[in-house]
Formats: structure tokens, C-alpha cells, sequence
């Protein structure tokens, strides 16, 4: 008798699980990302996905509910390809989510298209601060983001240099992110009351920016903002012009690959948005095992934490789904609970009225120092 | 700006001028002899570039870096020919088929790239130093600052285009190219050796991308995809000369550098612009390029 309660009890369990989110079952996720083209997409790119494929790598260590297959394009920076890759991951592989890109053009492309599609997005590594802005009015908004928002790390470099020094310059590259964050950091000092002493622009395929950074000096800059995507250049003519401002800019300078084009001499003190602390254990334990997994092409700390982040509020997400298509997923994913994130991202991430993994509190400025990137103290 | 700000731009653009022009004298010797060019010769120029860092790197010394990365180059030029040219020359006749050799070299640029991808990665790298202990050797020339490894590229360029010119206008082999471009069935009436001949231009058309890519590998940031800003800036001042006038490539590569520099310095936002504007208003005026009568094409 005992045994037969207890199969009833399981039963009614099963029942009560199967009514609460979908059975286990083959998953597609959708992956789009900057995997060929210029190298600071590729650099990005590849630094998510690792991110992406550990977090399944984990879960289906754990023994995750699904079986999770991963379907990855490469859009190469493309934002057409971009737009057809989407249709094709939607139309022909039908898959319930998608996670991409690198370049927030490419994602400003595809999110109306996927919107309207009702086919959830978490975008990511893109930074373009109206991503999920734009949407988040609709009802439902299918549109998420588990990545550093622009306007987020622009406010605290703002804030941190308006107290700390007197005179900024501005160094961005003419590409469309770049403008664009150039325009939000002027808005943002004109707010503070601060006008850039100085603002040069250079096309993203420059080899040389001696010509920008001898009109910084000129203007006596003692801030440069450094919002050019390749960001190592702004350090090539320092010694030459015997000049050696304070550099902050995007994300980006948190790279690995960017400490070992410039060197760790040249780039200490460097200040730029952050979102994963390195003096917490998780973190570098973390960091450890991307290094065991990954070998030399690891190379993106931050980076890859957000993608493993995406990665884990995705799976998390289909665990929990009541359906397993895209409106079920979209359902799950604003509800989603319980992460635990390697980056700033907080346990319950998204709510109806915030699609951001990031919000301006999780935000911090990080900076180089003693080759790593630690919280910078202000 | 003051006269060590002046002279700081134009050492910068000196010394990029210096490689527009080894890279244009590439393609303008191909050009002279055969009537076609590599549009892959700042790929090329990328590829010297890789394999000169992983040498350096490796601790290679610097002679033996630049012979190693001359020769491979050189190979690479007698292969481009013989695999992606000359089978073409049988196509000749057929509609279009004289340009074919544009879709064969662009070719052979991308299996470069992506032979560079897989082996050295898509990021972005730094080449160490040719002849410096760090990256921050620097010399002061009237005030200005500037990195040995520019100074270098200047002297070695310009004396590296003034032996090849010595080659081109002072040697058997070179008048033998001469020949070759005026005519090469009366070349070969005259004994000379014409595919030889053919094969000779390509290969030191890569020699100087060898030179160039070995000298601007420190002074810039290398990737896979460095080349075809490379192409094409050398493209245009190779139409600066009118595709025959040496002299004329050499004044227009540093001329185009330079107003680089001190464009960007004037008006960053569009700095890359004015120079090429440059050479469409000069080509306007001089369609046969800078010198173009002094010194007639021979063809």
C-alpha cells in the first residue's frame, strides 16, 4: 500500500511539473554572432560564445531537463547578413529564442524583425543603449539584453572624471556605434556643466592616431575618452609625444588581447565600464576555468561572463517554460529567477518593465592595474 | 602649431609614405611588364607582416628574419604568376577574359587572409620592435619625438626604391623589363627571355611587399584584414605616377602620406578623405599622373 501512495504521490509530482513548465525535450537555441570581420567583433564575438557553450557545457552537466543544441551563424559584422541569418534561424530552424550579436547596428536591424515575429531576443554583446529601450513599451516586448548598455558606463566614466579631472578630450572612431556614444557623452558632460576640451574622430581602419592625440595634447587633455574600436592605437604615439593622459573608454579596453598588444606598463590605470568584479572568488574561479576550456583563445573576461550569463537565463528559461515555443520562452525568460551569475547580472534579471540583465546599478568602472582589471575606488 | 608639432606630422606621414610607395612600386612594376597587377599586394604586405612578427618573436635575429620573410614572399610571387596569371593567358580571346587575372589575384588575397586566420588568429596583434629593446625608442628629430622603427622605414624604403630603380633603369634585367613592356613579342625577337622575364616582375613585386610588410609591422597593429587599405591607398598614388612614371609614384606615395597626416590633424572626421580627393583632383588636372610627360610610359 505504502508503495502505491508513493507512486501516486510521484504521479500527482509529474502531474503538478508537467503542468508547470514543458517536458524534456530537443531545445534549439539560436546564436548569432560577429564571429569573422574586423577584430575587435571577432574578439567580442568569439569571447560571448565561449561564454554561451560553457553555460550549456554546465548544464548538461548538471543534467539539465533538455537536450540543448546550440545553432550558431556567423553575421560578419554584416548587418544584412545579419537580418537574413535571423530570418533563417526563425523560418527554417525554429528555434524559440535567439542570442546575438556584436554589433548594435546589426541588432537595431533584426529586433523590429523578430518583435514582430514574436521570437524572443537576447542580445548581446551589443551595447547601443535604445536595444531593448525601444521595445520595452510593446506588450509583450520580446526583446532582452544580458550585456554592458552604453549609456550605463558612459554616466559612471562621467561622473568619475567630471570629479577627478579638468580637462577632457574625446577620441571616437566615425562608425555609427561610435558617433553615436560620442553624442551621448556630450550630452551627458553638458548635463554635468563640462565641456570637452577637445574632440577627434579617426575611420575605424586608421593605423595611426598620432595626428588625434597631438591635438589632445595640444588642448592639454588630462582625460582622454577613447572610443575607437581599435583600442590599442590611442597608446601607440604616447611615447613619441612624451604625453600620457588618462585613457577611459568602453568595455572593450578590459580585454585580454588589447593588455597584450599595448603592454601592462602602458596601459596601467586605464579606466573603463565594468560589469564583472575580479576581486570575487566566482569571478576567478571563473576566469580559471575559461583558461582550462579555452587556452590561449580565451581572452575577454567580462565578456565571456555575460555570454555564460545569457547562456545560463536562456537554459534557465527553458527549464522553466511552460511551452517550449517562442511565447512560452519569452514568458519564461521575464521571469526567470534564481541565477546565479558570474557577472554583475542580478538573480532575477528581467521584469516586465526591465529587459536589461544590467541595470546602472550593477554598472562599475573598472581599471588596469598590476595587469589585471580591478573596481576603481572614487 | 608649433615647428615640433609640424615636424612630428610630417615624420608620421613620411614614414606611411614610405610604405604607400614600396607597396605602389609593386604594383606599378607588374603593371609595366605584364599589363596586369596583384590586387592582393597589401595582402601580401599583411602576410610579411605575420610571418615577420612569429620569427621576431621566436627570436629570430632581425638579418635572417628579413631574408627568411624575402624569400617566402618571393615564392609567393613566382607561385601567383605561374597559378593565377599565366593560366589565364590562354583566355585571353574570350570576352573578358583579359581581366580575369582581377578575380584570380583577389582570389589568392583571400586565401591569404584566411591562411593568416587560421594560423595566427582573427585578433588584432602587435609586432615587436625590429631594432629596439622595447616599443618606446624614441629619437628626437627638431623637437619632435619620433620611434626608430619610422625613421628606419623611411631610410630603408627610399633607399630600397632608389636600388630598385637603379635595377629597373641600370641593368640588363631591367632594360629586359623595358622590353618586355614596349613589346613582348619584339623582346623575345631581341633574345630575351620573356616569361623569365614576366615571372621576375611578379617575384620582386613581392620582394617589396616582403620590405614593406617587415618594416610597417612594428609601427602599426597587424590583423588578417590590414591589407586592402594598403591596396588601396597604394592603388591610387600608383595613379598618382600614371602607372609608369617612377619618380612620379615615389613624390605622389609621399605626398599622399603626408597630406594623411596633416589632414587628420586639420579635420579628423574626414582625414582619410582628402588625400584621396587629392589624387582625383591631381588625375583631373594630370590624367597621365604626376610627371607623366617628362618621363613618357614606354609602352
Amino acid at each position: 500500500m505504502a508503495i502505491k501512495h508513493g507512486s501516486a504521490l510521484a504521479l500527482l509530482a509529474g502531474f503538478a511539473l508537467s503542468i508547470g513548465s514543458a517536458s524534456a525535450e530537443n531545445v534549439k537555441i539560436g546564436v548569432v554572432q560577429g564571429l569573422s570581420g574586423p577584430p575587435a567583433i571577432t574578439d567580442f564575438g568569439e569571447s560571448y560564445l565561449q561564454g554561451i557553450k560553457l553555460a550549456v557545457k554546465d548544464y548538461e552537466a548538471k543534467g539539465g531537463k533538455h537536450k540543448i543544441e546550440l545553432v550558431v551563424y556567423d553575421d560578419e559584422a554584416n548587418p544584412q547578413k545579419a537580418v537574413s541569418l535571423v530570418q533563417r534561424l526563425m523560418q527554417n530552424d525554429n528555434v524559440p529564442v535567439i542570442i546575438g550579436t556584436v554589433s548594435s547596428g546589426n541588432v537595431l536591424a533584426f529586433a523590429p524583425i523578430m518583435q514582430k515575429a514574436g521570437v524572443p531576443l537576447v542580445a548581446g554583446p551589443s551595447i547601443a543603449t535604445n536595444i531593448t529601450a525601444q521595445f520595452i513599451k510593446e506588450s509583450p516586448s520580446y526583446i532582452f539584453r544580458c550585456s554592458m548598455v552604453e549609456k550605463f558606463q558612459i554616466e559612471s566614466m562621467l561622473d568619475w572624471g567630471t570629479k577627478t579631472f579638468k580637462k577632457i578630450g574625446l577620441v571616437h572612431s566615425t562608425t555609427g556605434y561610435a558617433v553615436f556614444a560620442a553624442k551621448e557623452i556630450q550630452e551627458g558632460l553638458k548635463a554635468r556643466n563640462v565641456q570637452l576640451v577637445a574632440v577627434e574622430s579617426a575611420a575605424p581602419n586608421v593605423s595611426d592616431l598620432t595626428p588625434q592625440l597631438l591635438k589632445m595634447k595640444e588642448a592639454g587633455a588630462e582625460l582622454v575618452l577613447n572610443f575607437h574600436e581599435s583600442f590599442e592605437l590611442i597608446y601607440r604615439p604616447m611615447a613619441k609625444l612624451d604625453y600620457r593622459p588618462i585613457i577611459a573608454g568602453n568595455w572593450g579596453l578590459s580585454s585580454l588581447k588589447v593588455l597584450q598588444i599595448v603592454g601592462q606598463k602602458e596601459i596601467e590605470g586605464t579606466v573603463m565600464g565594468q560589469a564583472l568584479d575580479m576581486a570575487l572568488d566566482s569571478s576567478k574561479a571563473f576566469v580559471s576555468r575559461m583558461e582550462k576550456e579555452y587556452g590561449k583563445a580565451f581572452r575577454w573576461p567580462v565578456i565571456a561572463a555575460l555570454g555564460y550569463d545569457a547562456g545560463q537565463v536562456v537554459l534557465k528559461a527553458a527549464d522553466t517554460a511552460k511551452t517550449l515555443d517562442p511565447k512560452g520562452m519569452r514568458d519564461a525568460l521575464e521571469a526567470v529567477d534564481g541565477i546565479q551569475a558570474i557577472s554583475a547580472t542580478p538573480a532575477k534579471p528581467f521584469g516586465p518593465q526591465d529587459h536589461e540583465c544590467l541595470d546602472r546599478e550593477h554598472v562599475f568602472l573598472g581599471v588596469w592595474k598590476d595587469g589585471q582589471v580591478v573596481r576603481l575606488k572614487y | 602649431m608649433s615647428a615640433a608639432n609640424f615636424v612630428q606630422l610630417l615624420l608620421s606621414g613620411l614614414a606611411m609614405g614610405a610604405i604607400y610607395a614600396l607597396t605602389a612600386t609593386g604594383l606599378f612594376i607588374a603593371h609595366l611588364a605584364t599589363t596586369r597587377l596583384n590586387f592582393g599586394q597589401g595582402d601580401f604586405l599583411m602576410f610579411a607582416a605575420y610571418l615577420s612578427m612569429a620569427l621576431l618573436l621566436a627570436g629570430v635575429p632581425v638579418a635572417l628574419v628579413m631574408a627568411v620573410v624575402i624569400v617566402v614572399l618571393a615564392l609567393m610571387g613566382w607561385g601567383l604568376e605561374r597559378f593565377a596569371i599565366r593560366p589565364l593567358d590562354r583566355m585571353r580571346a574570350l570576352v573578358g577574359g583579359q581581366y580575369s587575372w582581377i578575380l584570380t589575384t583577389m582570389g589568392v588575397a583571400l586565401i591569404v587572409q584566411n591562411v593568416v586566420t587560421l594560423v595566427w588568429g582573427k585578433s588584432s596583434q602587435y609586432s615587436p620592435p625590429l631594432f629596439s629593446a622595447n616599443r618606446q625608442n624614441v629619437v628626437q628629430v627638431f623637437g619632435a619625438g619620433v620611434f626608430v622603427e619610422e625613421l628606419l622605414v623611411i631610410v630603408v624604403a627610399l633607399v630600397a626604391i632608389l636600388l630598385f630603380y637603379a635595377l629597373l633603369f641600370r641593368t640588363r634585367q631591367g632594360r629586359a623589363i623595358y622590353a618586355v613592356a614596349f613589346s613582348p613579342e619584339t623582346a623575345a625577337l631581341l633574345g630575351v627571355n620573356v616569361r623569365r622575364t614576366v615571372v621576375l616582375v611578379f617575384v620582386l613585386a613581392s620582394v617589396l611587399a616582403a620590405l614593406s610588410g617587415v618594416l610597417v609591422g612594428p609601427i602599426v597593429t597587424v590583423h588578417p584584414f590590414m591589407g586592402l587599405v594598403f591596396t588601396v591607398k597604394a592603388f591610387a598614388v600608383a595613379s598618382l605616377g600614371g602607372f609608369a612614371n617612377p619618380l612620379g609614384i615615389l613624390i605622389g606615395a609621399i605626398l599622399f602620406g603626408v597630406v594623411e597626416s596633416f589632414s587628420n590633424y586639420i579635420n579628423s572626421a574626414f582625414g582619410d578623405l582628402y588625400p584621396l580627393l587629392l589624387v582625383l583632383a591631381l588625375l583631373v588636372i594630370k590624367p597621365s599622373g604626376l610627371f607623366g610627360e617628362a618621363k613618357t610610359d614606354v609602352r
